[in-house]
């Protein structure tokens, strides 16, 4: 029942060394702060191919590698580091339903600036990482408002709500009282809130990940013709959190999640070991 | 990987984490013999519980007609032919393998993923008689050959949780005072793995909150001593809620152990799944043997043999008037000159019934005011 013993082996050892070709972020005068994934000034910009690998540690994991690379390229203006990714999906899906999930991609940097990085999946306790996770879902919230029921069920018919009621100025106006009946609101649960396209996220280890208050990250996708292309930008220092320094490098881990085929949580496809990654103050 | 004892199985397994039982464990017995199918409990549970956005088909308590019915659709036999066949051994113990053991690598448990459409339906099939029935096949033999039987269900709260097992976040736990297993609502972020796992499908999900929810045992309740709502409103007094112990620990006088231990009338149902569900059932004596069999394991011959001979057991009648008589929870019963009586945790009485009813006959004709009665409201 537990993941081979070998594989996980492999995976311990492998994990600070790296597959790919070390990713490097020169400098543009272009201003970043909005991310824009169809932007002409990515044209000129280098693409690596990070591979990525099914999830081979935690239970439950994907069976099969769903999305074996991810494109990566990268810029940062000064104050912002972009990061574009892209990767073939044949479905755009934005969850809601019950059984639906949502396409997502995350980044990942370590938290502290120590010369080892933590363990590439998602760190260990005393070693957390920094994890920015978009989700076509919260974009979703983000450009048309998180649905309500009348938006995911379009034919549903209901009576009534508690504190709700389908006469004029019967409402209660007061959100509180209303939310008494939402778990997920009541407790303050991130999940059942309104999200803002993009989670920052801190983890150590497995299982830990916990969204952090006031995140300055922003993200935008798009899909076209089966694939996905995802911008999201970071300040270069995040008070609290992680800092990438212009002229040092530093490690970039990746996930991908594709919904439409039952990917979520510990269901992903990752980056089995750290990318180099440089931020150059040239241009 | 832990080995635990499941003692439903009569022998050990495996499961994710040590076995860790529980100060005390949450059950609730049914006798499936008295349901009427009114889905008072159904209501009760959702009024308390699950009236707001996003939990509109979430029945955390449901009442199905078997063999027909099933909310989510078909979830037992869909869970059943994914673990595919399995048998008990001769000597009672199970020889098949569990949802856990039958797992590939990548899983923690065999499961089958329910889809929107699959929560629907919540009462399909009540009241659907296996087949047609002759022209006057009701009034044969019994068991007659042509039943249904109602299956009230709740979370069985198990002391080895396939939810919990397979949360990747362990947003999921269950209480050491009463074994009663929760979802964490801060910490749950949707995954939905405790959907897919869990094989009775008592966990939801909320679309409005996008985080799941489950059966919560009515804790609040429980930790004041008071049964749940599906229990104290059920109008057929069919169920009891109180502590189960495991085998060793039994003791005859506590409601619980004494139905499932000391009588063994009530039994767990899908036994051989692993989870050592904690709701137990006394079959129902008419329904067809095989497909009891198939429900509640090996046992069920036995439990029906001694639930129909219980009129030569004035402490169990004492018991089964018991319940349904009192709101509290009875940790310990005793049945003396004709009174069953139930007492609290610290011992002290709360509830006292006759075991039969006193007759009183009423003639047709008042002979002290020379009057006839009638029954006129
Ligand atoms: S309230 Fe009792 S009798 Fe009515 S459906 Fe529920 S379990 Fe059966
Ligand atoms: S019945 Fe399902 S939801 Fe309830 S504890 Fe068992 S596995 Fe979890």
């Amino acid at each position: 029942m537990s993941s081979s013993p070998l594989l996980v082996l492999s995976v311990l050892t492998l994990s600070h060394l790296s597959w790919a070709n070390p990713l490097l972020a020169r400098k543009t005068g272009t201003d970043l702060s909005v991310p824009d994934p169809k932007a002409k000034y990515w044209d000129s910009v280098p693409q690596e191919h990070v591979p990525l690998m099914a999830q081979p540690m935690a239970i439950p994991r994907p069976e099969v590698t769903r999305t074996a690379q991810v494109a990566v390229q990268a810029l940062h203006d000064g104050k912002r580091l972009a990061l574009r990714l892209r990767w073939r999906d044949a479905d755009r899906n934005e969850a809601g339903r019950l059984g639906e999930f949502s396409d997502a991609a995350a980044v990942q940097f370590p938290l502290a600036g120590k010369p080892v990085p933590p363990p590439v999946m998602m760190g260990m306790k005393g070693d957390p990482v920094h994890i920015f996770h978009w989700r076509a879902q919260y974009q979703r919230d983000a450009e048309r408002g998180k649905p309500g029921m009348k938006d995911l069920y379009p034919n549903q018919a209901i009576d009534m709500y508690p504190m709700e009621f389908a006469d004029p100025g019967t409402t209660s106006t007061d959100e509180a009282a209303r939310d008494k009946f939402s778990p997920g609101r009541e407790v303050g649960n991130p999940q059942s809130y309104p999200k803002n396209g993009v989670d920052e996220i801190f983890a150590e280890g497995f299982s830990t990940s916990a969204v952090q208050e006031g995140h300055q990250s922003q993200a935008k996708g798009n899909w076209e013709n089966g694939e996905w292309t995802l911008v999201i930008v970071r300040p270069l220092a995040i008070e609290g959190g992680s800092t990438v320094k212009v002229g040092s490098s530093t490690w970039v881990g990746f996930a991908v999640w594709q919904g439409g085929l039952g990917e979520v949580g510990s269901r992903k496809c990752v980056t089995m070991t750290w990318t180099a990654f440089e931020l150059s103050d040239k241009s | 990987m832990g080995k635990v004892n499941n003692w439903h199985l009569k022998r050990d397994m495996e499961y994710v984490y040590e076995e860790a039982r529980p100060k005390r464990q949450w059950a609730i017995v049914f006798d499936l013999n008295k349901c009427i199918a009114c889905q008072t409990c159904t209501l009760a549970c959702k009024t308390t519980w699950t009236s707001g956005k996003g939990q509109e088909y979430m029945f955390w308590n449901n009442v199905e007609s078997k063999p027909w019915g099933g909310f989510p659709l078909a979830w037992d036999l869909r869970v059943l032919e994914k673990l595919g066949r399995q048998d008990w051994a001769k000597n009672g113990s199970y020889a098949g393998k569990t949802i856990f053991e039958a797992a590939p690598p990548t899983e923690r448990a065999v499961h089958f993923a329910p889809q929107d459409e699959d929560w629907m339906y919540p009462n399909i099939g009540e009241d659907d008689c296996m087949g047609l029935v002759e022209r006057g096949g009701h009034i044969g033999a019994l068991p007659h050959d042509k039943w249904f039987f109602y299956l009230p269900r709740t979370c069985a709260h198990c002391t080895y949780p396939a939810c919990l097992a397979a949360c990747p976040r362990k947003a999921i736990y269950k209480r050491d005072e009463d074994g009663i297993v929760l979802i964490d609502q801060s910490r749950c972020k949707g995954y939905g793995e405790c959907v897919r796992a869990c094989p009775y499908k008592k966990s939801m999900y909320n679309p409005y909150t996008r985080v799941s929810e489950k059966c919560v045992g009515c804790y609040p309740a429980v930790e004041q001593g008071i049964q749940p709502q599906c229990v104290v409103n059920c109008i057929g007094k069919i169920r009891v809620m109180g502590f189960v112990s495991p085998p060793a620990k039994a003791r005859d006088d506590n409601p619980i152990d004494f139905l499932v231990h000391k009588k063994q009338i009530a039994l767990p149902y899908y036994p051989q799944l692993g989870l050592e569900p904690n709701i137990y059932y006394i079959p129902p004596i008419h329904a067809d043997r095989a497909y009891l069999t198939q429900m509640f394991g090996p046992l069920v011959d036995g439990a029906i043999e001694r639930y129909r001979k219980l009129q030569e057991d004035p402490v169990a009648q004492g018991l089964l008037v018991l319940m349904g008589s009192s709101d509290r929870i009875l940790h310990r019963f005793e049945v003396d000159k004709g009174q069953a009586a139930g007492f609290d945790e610290q011992g002290a009485e709360i509830v006292r019934v006759p075991v039969t009813e006193r007759v009183v006959e009423r003639l047709a004709f008042d002979e002290k005011l020379q009057a006839p009665r009638n029954n006129t409201p």
